[in-house]
């Protein structure tokens, strides 16, 4: 291969996407001649400084609340339309009967002579029909048995006391995050048990020097399962400022990496330096020592 | 089986398909795993902390809504990515609607330099993040978006394609035209033997 046609595939060698001949030509050619390669040095070196760009760029914990607010919560809230829209109708007319009946009840009530004192009873005020200048007190004390009468339906208190979970009720609004920081906190317990359970299982594999291969394929592709896992619940832990969660996740992620790469018959060595690392750190202890701990804690 | 299992649950296909079934802790899952890089790509694009915080959100959103007509063929990322794309251009284009001309040339860009070359390890500074950044957005849009794609968040040709809407060879030629310009910018910093 020519230089010039060397250097112009470079870039496209370097990104990993010229063919397969072609690959192979540039990289023989890379061997053999100094200039070309000393370029493609430059380039990978060039590659590497980009690699470190740091951003210094965060994604904001509010970030998921606001977009939520816009797609979940949204939807959510657009069901309960749609529920509100088919009962709509049936519950207007069962709030117009009821406020015909209140309204000829307050008619009836306004209408009627005044006869029952429960009523006056009920109120401190006096009645509307009764003369103003009457004094209260003996009122009172003509009013003792009515008023036990009248006092029956005090289920003012029970009502207060029902509306006064309204405000509980209304914390929904709020729950969402909350909920969420339970449902984390509980994927987070779990998924530590699940590791730990991978890493006692790699611990335990027996490997002698005879063993040439070991099937890992099970632990192979759960340690996939719960690097993914892990990745996101590091990222989580770490945005929620729960740093000792973070920095044990962060040290199972080398763990979780070596086991998900390696092949389904691994070499015995490959799985005794895995396991004897997994002895080495204790990181099976560590993740005992943070499911006996309590939440507070972590 | 249940290991494997496990590992399709949390697949991007199944968690498109759990959101367009209604989990929304499946979308938030998405929201986990995507929104690190998208409000990155979004930062390269348009050079603004805030509006890339903005336009993060507004990518999320259209996605939500947008997601049960993504094809199973597409890849969540680069149907993301793709997203996010528009949604940068579209902010980019009213802000060059609103300021008639944006300077963000050369000058601003090697008033950094001062003309003291440094050692590569001592590249490693906000000084050269903030180079960076800057040539980044020296760079014509599409030379931008072609590089940050290929050399920051490392797409393959045919993701880029894809996410673009541009021909392999414009890519090409765009992302060596980007290269040549950012190295252009960055040599004086980047020492001896570096320069191509």
């Amino acid at each position: 291969m020519k230089c010039e046609v060397c250097l112009e595939l470079l870039e496209e060698y370097l990104d990993g996407e010229l063919a397969a001949p072609d690959q192979t030509s540039v990289g023989e050619h890379l061997i053999e001649c100094a200039d070309c390669s000393a370029s493609f040095a430059t380039l990978t070196a060039e590659q590497q400084l980009f690699a470190h760009y740091d951003r210094e760029l965060e994604v904001p914990p509010f970030l998921w609340t606001r977009v939520a607010a816009h797609t979940v919560a949204e939807k959510h809230t657009a069901r309960l339309n749609g529920w509100l829209a088919i009962f709509a109708w049936p519950l207007a007319s069962v709030v117009a009967v009821l406020l015909l009946a209140i309204a000829l009840g307050v008619v009836y009530l306004i209408s009627r002579p005044l006869q029952s004192k429960p009523v006056v009873a009920d109120s401190n005020k006096p009645a509307p029909s009764q003369p103003r200048n009457e004094q209260p007190e003996p009122k009172r004390e003509d009013d003792r048995k009515p008023e036990i009468v009248a006092s029956q339906p005090k289920l003012k208190p029970r009502v207060k006391t029902t509306t006064n979970h309204a405000p509980a009720d209304q914390s929904d609004v709020w729950s969402s995050d909350l909920a969420y920081l339970d449902m984390d906190e509980q994927d987070t317990v779990r998924h530590i048990e699940q590791t730990q359970n991978l890493l006692r299982s790699i611990r335990n594999v027996p490997t002698t020097d005879g063993d040439e291969e070991i099937d890992v394929t099970y632990d192979k592709a759960l340690s996939r399962r719960l690097l993914n896992e892990n990745v996101v619940l590091r990222r989580d832990a770490e945005m929620k400022a729960k740093f000792p969660t973070k920095t044990l996740l962060a040290d199972l992620e080398p763990f979780l990496i070596d086991i998900a790469n390696l092949p389904d018959r691994a070499r015995a060595e490959d799985v005794r330096a895995i396991k004897e690392r997994v002895q080495k750190t204790e990181i099976v202890a560590a993740l005992v020592d943070y499911q006996d701990r309590g939440t507070n804690n972590r | 089986m249940s290991a494997l299992a496990g590992t399709l649950m949390n697949s991007s296909a199944d968690l498109v398909t759990r959101v367009c079934q209604g989990d929304s802790d499946a979308f938030r899952l998405i929201f986990e795993r995507y929104s690190r890089p998208v409000i990155s790509f979004i930062y390269d694009m348009v050079n603004d902390r805030a509006l890339a915080e903005e336009l993060t959100q507004e990518t999320f959103v259209r996605a939500f809504r947008a997601i049960h007509t993504m094809r199973a063929e597409t890849k969540l990322s680069t149907w993301l990515f793709g997203i996010a794309r528009n949604v940068a251009r579209e902010s980019l284009r009213a802000r060059a609607r609103a300021n008639s001309h944006v300077d963000l040339g050369d000058k601003s860009v090697m008033d950094l330099s001062d003309n003291k070359p440094e050692p590569v390890d001592g590249l490693l500074s906000k000084e050269l993040n903030a180079l960076v950044r800057r040539s980044l957005a020296a760079l014509d849009e599409d030379k931008r978006l072609v590089f940050t794609l290929k050399v920051l968040h490392q797409c393959s040709y045919e993701e880029i394609a894809l996410i673009t809407g541009f021909s392999i060879a414009k890519l090409k030629t765009d992302l060596h035209r980007a290269r040549a310009e950012m190295r252009k910018r960055i040599s004086p910093y980047a020492g001896v033997g570096y320069e191509v």
